[in-house]
Parts: C-alpha cells; structure tokens; sequence
C-alpha cells in the first residue's frame, strides 16, 4: 500500500495536506449526516458547506459546476417525476436532488484532495477488512486497463466499419466485444493472482501506514462533526 | 542453482504442458529458454517459481523445491518472475506500492522495504517513478517497473518471460542493458533471438512440452534445420555470416 504516493494532480491546499484518515472518517459522518436531513433550510446549509470545502480545496468552479451538472441529471429523472406522482412532492424531490448533490460534492472534494490510493490506505487503517480494500484498489487498476481494452476493441470494431446501429448485427457484435473483454479479464485476474503469488502473497494483504495525525487534522474532523451533529439538531430539534 | 529433472505437467483438462524436462543451470548463468506459442515456457516459470503446482523432486532451485508446501514459501526470496505483460505485474494503485509489495509479503520492516523500493527503483533507471500511476507508464517503463517490483525482493534467479514484448528498439535496449549488468542467475523464455545473442551464452530449446535441444546459443540458433523444425528462424545477424 501507499507510503509516499502523491498525484501531482491534486493541487497542494489544507484539505490535501489533511490526514486521509481524518478526512474520511469527517467526510462519512458529514454525508450520513446529510442522508438524515428531511428539510430544505439545513440541506441548503450542507450544500453550501460542501461547495466552501471544494473552493477551499482549490477544485476549479468550471469542475464543480461539471460535477453538479451531471450529480443532478442522474437525479433529474426522480425530480421530475416524484411531484406528478406524489401530492406536495415539489419539496420532496428538491431535499433528495439537494442531498444526493451534496454526497456527490463531498466525494468529488474527497477525490480532487486525496489519491485513490491514500483513500483506500486509510479505509484500511480505520479498520475497513484488508480484503475489501484490495478488491477495491484492483477495481480501480484494472477498470483504467479495461477502459483502454474497451477504446482498442472499439476502434477495430470501427475500422472494419461497424456502425452502430439498432440491428440485429449490431446488437450481436456488441454482446460479442463484451464477452471477449469478459474473457480477457477473467484470464488477466488468473495471470494477476499467479503474479501476486509469486511475490509470496498468501491472501493477507500487508500494509504500511504512512499517515501522520496533527493536531489540525483532528480540529478539522471535530469541526466537521460539529458542524454535522448542528445540522442534526437543527432538522430534529422539536 | 537450478536443478530440473523429469519435470512433466498436465493441465486439468488432460493436456500435456511439460514432459519429461531436464536440464541444470549454474549460479550466475544466463541462459535463453526458446521455443514456439504454446511449447510450456510459461508452465515451467510458473512450476519452477511454485505458482503450479506438481509431485515434488522434479525441480529445486537454490535447494528448494517449488513443489514442497514447506519450501514454497521460502520461493519468493530466491525467485523472481516478471511475467509476459508487464499490466499483470503492476496491479497497485502506484509504482512505490507495486514494488514495496513483495517485501511487505515477506516481512520486512518498514524501514527495509523503503529501501528495498529505492534501490530496486534506481536499478532500473525509474528513481523518480515511484509515485507513478502504473497504467500511464510508457511500454518500457512498465517492463523495467515489471522487473523493480521483483529485484525489490533481492531474488538470486530472474525468470523473465518474454521480456521485450511490446518494447520499441530503445526499450529493448534498455532492457538488455538492465539485464546484462544483473550478476544472479537468468532464465529468459523470449522469441527474440537477437536479444538472445546478446544476453545467453546458452540456448534451451523447448517445443511441444519436450527439451529439444540444450547448448551453446550461436551454435544452436545458426542451425537452420533445428530452428525450422521448432518453430523458429536463425537470426538475422547469425544469417548475415
């Protein structure tokens, strides 16, 4: 796992120099905070707390509005159709578009602050099982190489003038790609599992933690838990 | 350093992989496995690096057989395996995790396996790749990370399969540089000829599960009839002569 991993990326800022295992373990409480909020007035809240963090983090607003943009037309389909379906759901579809844009926002700070790596090392250190980490970050290896399969697949299937079309020809050459791209990466994890054999893995997954708390890193999770618990007492508060 | 004798495999499905191989090889010999798609140069990798299993007695390296359960542990420290695709080997999220994860894999501590990932980094020309993301990596620099992530674990015996597969010329003159100045002992299963004029003094030639031939490499690779019987051509600059 990572020792020194850095992706020159993610611009240098205080929230990319905030110990990953604080920030997750912040972040997480924040977003279930968040998916407990019914009322308008303190998810508005949470966006903008969301919004000030990615500002803070340096994410460009051009990134944020992208994200935004596309968090809310992957929501817009229930938006739509929650207040045709169900009476005074205007509110009710505003507090869900603005929940999952908050999440979304939470996680796009979380990604544009902190390698997937760091994230994944300090998920581990919390105490997420050392399995589940490593599926995790083969995930992300191989879903990049598969994506790189997929674009050479695509480009041969093009250059011997594919088109895509809806018929019965097309429909067949696709299924076909998608089962060789399902062969080949189940060839690839056994080719994967003999390398990582080899090297004397014996299915414990072994980690160096390079994380150093300051006393910042824990200032900033207590703001965040602060800051969330008032969320909390302010949706339920009689 | 290795020791092969009688080693036959047969897959689950009832084909033959490997019959009946012997050969040795001494410490610090570098030595060309060659042989046609499918002759079991990988099945042997993977039998003598004890990945695949079988009866044990058939194959030892630096004194340990691959096939003992007892003894496969101790495989890792003594061999190193860098596979056909170099994207089988880098399987971490940075170049620093592919190579620190053998010697976290045999226990190192922390402060050893920082410097194991250094120096094996530096042998191979990428000091300054260790936070690299693997999938961005050029072909030769995979391939020379491919051989970081094993050298991280101070091996005696290299098995390198198909090494300059997809190197372009300065790749593949890196790799044979890399290769040339490494002291252990090398088993290197390629089809490039050329590269085994330049590396191995010696040839085993592997074809259909069987050893064919076993001998000196200019020797072997300038007879026409073997290369042609096995799959193989005689290499051009063997030919030019």
């Amino acid at each position: 796992m990572t020792l020194a991993y850095r992706d020159p990326s993610i611009p240098d800022s205080p929230p990319a120099r905030w110990d990953p295992r604080w920030k997750l373990a912040a972040l997480l409480v924040f977003a279930v905070a968040v998916a407990f909020l019914r009322s308008l007035p303190p998810l508005g809240v949470a966006l903008g707390i969301a919004v000030c963090l990615l500002l803070i983090a340096r994410v460009p607003i051009v990134i944020i509005l992208a994200r935004a943009g596309l968090l809310l037309l992957a929501v817009a389909p229930f938006v739509v159709v929650l207040p045709i379906f169900v009476e005074n759901g205007w509110p009710i579809a505003v507090a869900i578009a603005l929940r999952c844009l908050t999440i979304g926002l939470v996680s796009l700070f979380l990604l544009r602050t902190e390698t997937v790596a760091d994230t994944l090392a300090a998920a581990r250190s919390l105490g997420v099982q050392g399995t589940l980490v490593m599926i995790a970050q083969l995930a992300y290896r191989y879903a990049l190489t598969l994506f790189s399969e997929a674009r050479r697949l695509r480009v041969a299937m093009l250059a011997r003038g594919f088109r895509v079309r809806t018929t019965g020809h097309a429909y067949r050459s696709l299924g076909h790609a998608a089962g060789a791209l399902l062969v080949s990466g189940g060839e690839r994890a056994e080719r994967v599992a003999a390398a990582m054999r080899a090297r004397g893995f014996d299915g414990t997954p072994r980690a160096l933690v390079p994380f150093r708390s300051r006393t910042v890193d824990a200032l900033a999770f207590a703001g965040i838990v602060f800051v969330s618990a008032t969320l909390l007492a302010w949706e339920f508060a009689p | 350093m290795i020791q092969v004798q009688s080693l036959s495999h047969r897959f689950a499905d009832g084909r033959i992989a490997l019959d009946g191989v012997s050969f040795a090889v001494a410490a610090g010999e570098r030595v060309a496995l060659v042989g046609p798609n499918g002759a079991g140069k990988t099945t042997l990798f993977l039998r003598l690096c004890g990945v695949l299993g079988g009866p044990r007695g058939q194959a030892t390296i630096a004194g340990l057989d691959p096939a003992d359960p007892g003894q496969r542990r101790k495989m890792p420290e003594t061999v190193g395996v860098v596979f056909q695709n170099p994207d089988d080997q880098l399987f971490s999220p940075s170049i620093f995790d592919d190579v620190a994860f053998g010697p976290l894999n045999l226990g190192h501590s922390p402060d050893e396996v920082r410097a194991s990932v250094a120096d094996a980094l530096n042998a191979v020309g990428l000091p300054d790749h260790a936070e690299r993301v693997p999938h961005r990596l050029s072909g030769g620099e995979k391939r020379r990370a491919a051989i970081a992530t094993v050298l991280s674990m101070k091996p005696s015996v290299l098995l390198l399969d198909e090494p300059s597969m997809f190197l372009d010329p300065r790749g593949r003159r890196e790799l044979i540089e890399l290769v040339r100045n490494w002291t252990g002992t090398i088993l290197l299963a390629t089809h490039d000829l050329e590269m085994v004029l330049d590396l191995c003094p010696r040839v085993l030639v592997l074809d259909g599960g069987r050893l064919a031939a076993d001998g000196p490499a200019e020797s072997l690779l300038a007879d026409a009839t073997l290369m042609e019987t096995h799959g193989l051509e005689v290499p051009g600059r063997l030919m030019r002569r």
